[in-house]
Order: structure tokens, then C-alpha cells, then sequence
């Protein structure tokens, strides 16, 4: 078997059996079905229970029915009472959650819901402005017919179309999805060059393996590890949101968007990865590992609140350049595409400038990897990694 | 066969190896002598390629060794390393594979190394839950595993009971019998001169004596012999021809004189005769200096 390959499958078999991998994933995994049935949990279905008394009841109801039909999800369940006195005693005892006296007086508990609220509003002026249209002699279905006016075409420039808020919402996932798989794999990979230096078995190792066939190895692996791991969460959280009907519809083009992501993932990866790898090659103890890796920590997190801010400013000419220029590409690149139509040769150029940027990391750390990787004791200086012959 | 030719290597201002040269041929072990600093690890880091030399050439049979001959070696480095969150067998198998064995024929090698190594039970266990010398063990078996050419062992029996160092010189040798050269460095010199078949002394990045225990010997200038004599009248090893190194007597309550001198002859016919006429000569010998004292001798 080819030694990248063995390298790959150790990290995969290894990592993947470590407590912290599983525990970490089955959290991520019920914490994404709570999210998904969030909704349907907390909003605890639209049913609601109204008691109606006194004048217009009739017309009430009838109302209500009619914005019930309209909404989706939405059951409006009435009760009628005799007078004043009795709808007081049914909120008092909970059978109906508000009720409306004569069409002027709603009484509840405490307060009214909001939404259950605006329903009772809405039908109160409709019911009232048809009994005052009718006292002013007018027909209230021909003033109603007058009222019917179709709603005006939203038309955006950019293709956005009528999802910009779902697409929103996705970019944002997008960003905070791949910063959190990208700063996690890429620190796996540090660690474990520092565990290989520290504990000396890259000496054994580099007799068998080349050092650019241990360094790709344990990036493929790791990466390959970190990438199943989001696809089953993304798996969970579909199967729950389905399940629980709490997305709505996606838009078009969501999926073409989430392959984009992927593929912006995997040329983030490779250039965060190389040069994680390449730093982590300098020391030789974990508890020099964060201090040492502040610098490219700091570059990953600037991506990530960029691509935050490109997420809510997505045709803004900051977004536009951030998103070609390499590495905050990575995480820009897909926000955009996200929210608005990036023309190709956007897409195409800033994807060519960071593979090359990847390459080059790769290059340049591979070399930094291979002159410091047994170098062990005190911190290899950079201008020695970078100048010296091991 | 394993040659070593004129290998240098500077760090920086240091000079570590001054045209460094040895040869190890098949079923020949070689232990390799210094003090701490002269250059032992240097030149197997070398030979094993994970260092860069500055000059001269590490040959394998004729060949140049690069990469793909070098998987072929064994090595056991001085600072041990193991990954310390992976199982005992998976460990020594994942070497075997990366040495370039099939999966099937490397998990077989595993197992034969487990139970020869007494690792049966601990085969599942994670090596940073093992002891120090089980661990030492695994490291061995990792350096046999793909059944190596060549073993290249920087400091094999250092921290090891005098049980591991017999069932390590064991295997050791079994293998050296298989036709394979076998390199080591030690400090422990009496383990060396019994298990060697030759010695490189190395000081300061040179190579400053080689050969065989018996050579290393024969070429030691300051030969001593060990002269017992009993029955002497005190004074009588004044008359000696040479240096006397060190001088016991003992008088018995009930015995005669009884006198022990080493001495470092200028005339050693001379000196039997001498001691002959004292006394009566008990032992009459060269004393074999032990690659201890030649060690120390040669680095002084």
C-alpha cells in the first residue's frame, strides 16, 4: 500500500477512535436535531382556543375562519358564550386562551400572544370597518373588491430573487460551518506534528516515509476526517428538519451552493493545513503550540469575521475584492455566491489565485516541515527553517 | 554490507563529524564506542537518512542508499518514540506496512515479534498505558518488524533490567546469525566486548581505533603483566626492569609473603628473571586489558 495512503488511514483510525471525536460528534449531532425541532417544540403548534360573546360573535367567527384558511399551520378553534360573565369563566379555567366581549373587550389571563393577538385585531377591524362602511351606506363587498390589489413584483438585479433572507441565513451558516471545521482540522493537524516531533517517532517514521508523504498524509486524513464528520451532521440535521418540517422550501441553487462550499473548503484546507503543519514543525511540546500558531489563528479568524461582515454586505465592493483575494477567498467566496449571482470570471479567479496561494503554502511549508521535523528541543527559528540545509 | 565513507557533518560553528569511516559486513555486529557528544548518533541519524551529511557517502553492497534502500534498514533511535494513543499491535503492523510489507505479511510478523517479545497480553492496550520497559520492547519490535537488512540501534540496552538485556542480546544475535549486519552504540563497554565482533571508538567526529576486540588489544602500547610472587624479602621488586603500576603485599599469620605486582615491563625476560630469583613465582601473565581500559586509554 502507498505510504501517503497508510499515513491517511492511521490518522483516520486513530483520531477517529479518540474520545473527544465521538463525544464531540454525538453533541454536534443532538444539538443539531434540537436545533432543527426547535421550532415545532417552543412554538407548540398554532391552535387556538378563542371564546367569542355578545354582539358580532357570528361575524367574528367567520372571520376568524376565513384568516385561519388563509394561513398555513394556523387552527383557530371558537367557542361561543352566552354573555360576559361566562366568557370570564372560561379563561379563567383555561378552556379558551383569550376571548372577545361584543367585538371591543378581548380578556385573558395575563396577556395575549402576539400572534394570537394580531389575529384577534385583524379580524376586530375587519368585522368593525364592515359595520362602519355599512352604517355609512356603503357595500363592503364592493369597497372589498375595490381593495383587491395584486402585490407588486419584487425584480432584483443581482438574480437574488425573493430567498435573499434564506440565502442570508445560509451564507452565514456557511461561514461559521467552515471557520469551525477549518480551525479544528487544521489544529488536529498541528497537534499531530508536534506529537510526532515531540515524542521522536518521526525519526522512525522519515526512515520508511518521505517527509512529504507523512505531511500529505496526515492532511488527507485529518481532512477526510473532519469532512465526514460535517456530512453527518448535515445528514442528521436534514433527516431532522424534514422530519420535524421545520425548514421551509430551500432555494434554488441551495445545493450548487453547499458543493461550491465544499470545494472552497478543500483549497482553504490545504493552504491553512500546510501552514498549521509548518509552524507546529518548529516546536517540539504541545504547550508551545497555541503560542506559536497565534499568527495563522489570527489570519483564520480575520477570514472568518470578513466573511461574517461579506455574509451582511454581500455586494459591497469590500466583499467583492475580499472574495478573490487569497486566503479570505475561502470563506468570502462562498458567502457570495451564497446570497448573490457571482459572475464566473470572478469565481474562476479568485479559485485560480487560491490554488495557487494553496500551492505555494504547500511548497513553502513542506520545506519549513522537512528542515524543522527533527529538529527537536528549542523553538527552530524561522530565518534557520527557512535558510538552512536539516 | 554496510560501508560508511569520509562522512562529515558541521552544525553551524561545530564541527560533529570529521570524515567518519566504518564497515559492517553481513553477520557482522559492530559495536560503536564513544563518549557522549563524539558523533555516534550523528552518523547513525546519517546512515539511517533522516539527517543530511555534508560530505562522504553511506553505501549499502556497493550501492549508494537512498530511500527506498533505507526502508529495508532497521532503527532503533536514541530517543525512543512510539505513538503514545495507538494500540501495541496496530503499532508494530502500521510499521511493518511502512516498511513495505503486505497487510497480511506484516500482521503475521506482528504477531511472531508479540509473542517472542511477551507483548501477548498487552497486544490491545494503548503503549503509553505499558511500562517503560515494554515499551522498550515494542520499539524493538518496530525495528524488526519488515525483517530489516540492516538494524541501526542507537542506545538499545540503556534502561533495561539485566533480564531484558540478555532476552535484547538474544535477539540480537539471532539475527546477526541470519546473515544480517547489526550496529549499535553503547556505554555499557562489557556488554559490547562480549557481544561484538568488532569496535569503532570514535572522539570528536573521528574515527581514532577500529577492529576487533583481539586487535584493539595487540595494538594497546603500554602492555602490562601481572607478576605474583610468594616467599620475596620485602624490597625484592625494586630490582624490576620498568614502571610498577600497582604493588599489593599481604603476610599471612601463618604463610609465607605473598606479593602482587603489575608492572609495565622495559625487559620482560628480564622481570622473570628477576622475580624468579625472589621468590617463588605463583602467576606470570600479560594482563588483558578489558575494552574498558582500552577505551579509556584511547579517548584519554
Amino acid at each position: 500500500m502507498n505510504a501517503v495512503t497508510l499515513v491517511a488511514r492511521r490518522e483516520i483510525a486513530v483520531r477517529g477512535r479518540t474520545k473527544g471525536f465521538r463525544i464531540g460528534l454525538l453533541v454536534t449531532a443532538v444539538l443539531v436535531v434540537v436545533l432543527a425541532a426547535l421550532p415545532k417544540l417552543i412554538g407548540g403548534g398554532s391552535d387556538y382556543d378563542v371564546g367569542l360573546a355578545g354582539r358580532q360573535a357570528d361575524r367574528l367567527q367567520a372571520a376568524l375562519a376565513g384568516q385561519a384558511a388563509q394561513a398555513t399551520d394556523v387552527t383557530v378553534k371558537v367557542t361561543r358564550y352566552a354573555d360576559e360573565a361566562a366568557a370570564r369563566k372560561g379563561v379563567e379555567d383555561g378552556d379558551v386562551e383569550a376571548a372577545v366581549v361584543d367585538n371591543t373587550t378581548v380578556i385573558s389571563k395575563t396577556v395575549v400572544g402576539d400572534s394570537l393577538a394580531v389575529l384577534l385585531d385583524t379580524a376586530h377591524r375587519v368585522v368593525a370597518t364592515e359595520a362602519n362602511l355599512t352604517a355609512a351606506g356603503l357595500d363592503p363587498a364592493k369597497v372589498g373588491q375595490a381593495q383587491q390589489v395584486a402585490p407588486m413584483k419584487t425584480v432584483s438585479l443581482n438574480g437574488t430573487g425573493e430567498d435573499a433572507t434564506i440565502r442570508r441565513v445560509l451564507a452565514m451558516v456557511i461561514v461559521v460551518i467552515l471557520f469551525m471545521l477549518l480551525i479544528q482540522v487544521c489544529t488536529w493537524v498541528a497537534m499531530g506534528v508536534v506529537e510526532e516531533k515531540g515524542s521522536r517517532i518521526v525519526e522512525i517514521l522519515l526512515t520508511a516515509v518521505r517527509p512529504w508523504q507523512l505531511l500529505a498524509g496526515k492532511v488527507i486524513g485529518l481532512g477526510v476526517l473532519g469532512l465526514s464528520q460535517v456530512i453527518v451532521i448535515a445528514a442528521v440535521g436534514l433527516v431532522a428538519a424534514q422530519v420535524t418540517g421545520a425548514v421551509p422550501e430551500l432555494p434554488e441553487g441551495t445545493y450548487g451552493v453547499v458543493a461550491g462550499a465544499v470545494v472552497w473548503f478543500l483549497l482553504g484546507y490545504v493552504f491553512y493545513a500546510a501552514m498549521f503543519a509548518a509552524i507546529a514543525s518548529l516546536v517540539s511540546r504541545q504547550e508551545e503550540l497555541s503560542g506559536v500558531l497565534t499568527p495563522a489563528t489570527m489570519l483564520l479568524m480575520a477570514s472568518y469575521l470578513v466573511g461574517f461582515v461579506a455574509a451582511g454586505a454581500p455586494d459591497s465592493t469590500l466583499t467583492q475584492v475580499l472574495s478573490i483575494v487569497p486566503p479570505f477567498s475561502a470563506m468570502v467566496m462562498p458567502v457570495r455566491s451564497a446570497v448573490l449571482d457571482v459572475p464566473l470570471w470572478e469565481t474562476g479567479l479568485a479559485a485560480g489565485l487560491m490554488i495557487v496561494a494553496a500551492v505555494a503554502v504547500l511548497l513553502l511549508g513542506g520545506r519549513i516541515y522537512q528542515r524543522a521535523v527533527l529538529r527537536t528541543g528549542a523553538r527552530v527559528k524561522w530565518r534557520e527553517a527557512l535558510s538552512s540545509a536539516s | 554490507m554496510l560501508e560508511v565513507d569520509g562522512l562529515r557533518k558541521r552544525y553551524g560553528d561545530t564541527v560533529a563529524l570529521d570524515g567518519v569511516s566504518l564497515t559492517v559486513r553481513p553477520g557482522e555486529m559492530f559495536g560503536f564506542v564513544g563518549a557522549n557528544g563524539a558523533g555516534k548518533t550523528t552518523t547513525m541519524r546519517i546512515v539511517m537518512g533522516v539527517l543530511s551529511s555534508d560530505g562522504g557517502q553511506v553505501r549499502w553492497n556497493g550501492a549508494q542508499a537512498g530511500h527506498e534502500i533505507r526502508r529495508r534498514f532497521g532503527y532503533m533511535p536514541e530517543e525512543r518514540g512510539l505513538y503514545a494513543k495507538m494500540r501495541v499491535g496496530e503499532q508494530i503492523e502500521y510499521f511493518g506496512k511502512l516498511g513495505g510489507m503486505p497487510p497480511q505479511a506484516a500482521k503475521r510478523s506482528a504477531d511472531e515479534l508479540i509473542e517472542r517479545l511477551s507483548l501477548t497480553e498487552r497486544r490491545g492496550d494503548d503503549v503509553d498505558s505499558l511500562s517503560l520497559g515494554n515499551q522498550q520492547r515494542v520499539q524493538l519490535a518496530v525495528a524488526l518488524i519488515h525483517d530489516p537488512e540492516l538494524l541501526v540501534l542507537d542506545e538499545p540496552f540503556s534502561g533495561l533490567d539485566p533480564i531484558a538485556v540478555d532476552a535484547l542480546a538474544g535477539v540480537l544475535t539471532e539475527r546477526k546469525a541470519a546473515g544480517v549486519p547489526v550496529v549499535f552504540s553503547s556505554h555499557q563497554l562489557d556488554l559490547v566486548e562480549r557481544l561484538c565482533d568488532s569496535v569503532g571508538i570514535i572522539k570528536a567526529g573521528r574515527m581514532i581505533a577500529g577492529g576487533t576486540v583481539e586487535e584493539l588489544r595487540a595494538r594497546e602500547s603500554r602492555k602490562r603483566l601481572r607478576i605474583v610472587v610468594t616467599g620475596a624479602a620485602p624490597g625484592w621488586a625494586g630490582g624490576l626492569p620498568g614502571e610498577i603500576v600497582s604493588r599489593t603485599e599481604r603476610t599471612p599469620e601463618d604463610g609465607a609473603r605473598y606479593d602482587e605486582v603489575i608492572l609495565m615491563p622495559a625487559d620482560d625476560q628480564e622481570a622473570l628473571r628477576v622475580a624468579a630469583q625472589a621468590g617463588h613465582v605463583q602467576h606470570f601473565a600479560w594482563q588483558e586489558p578489558s575494552l574498558a581500559e582500552i577505551f579509556r586509554e584511547v579517548v584519554a
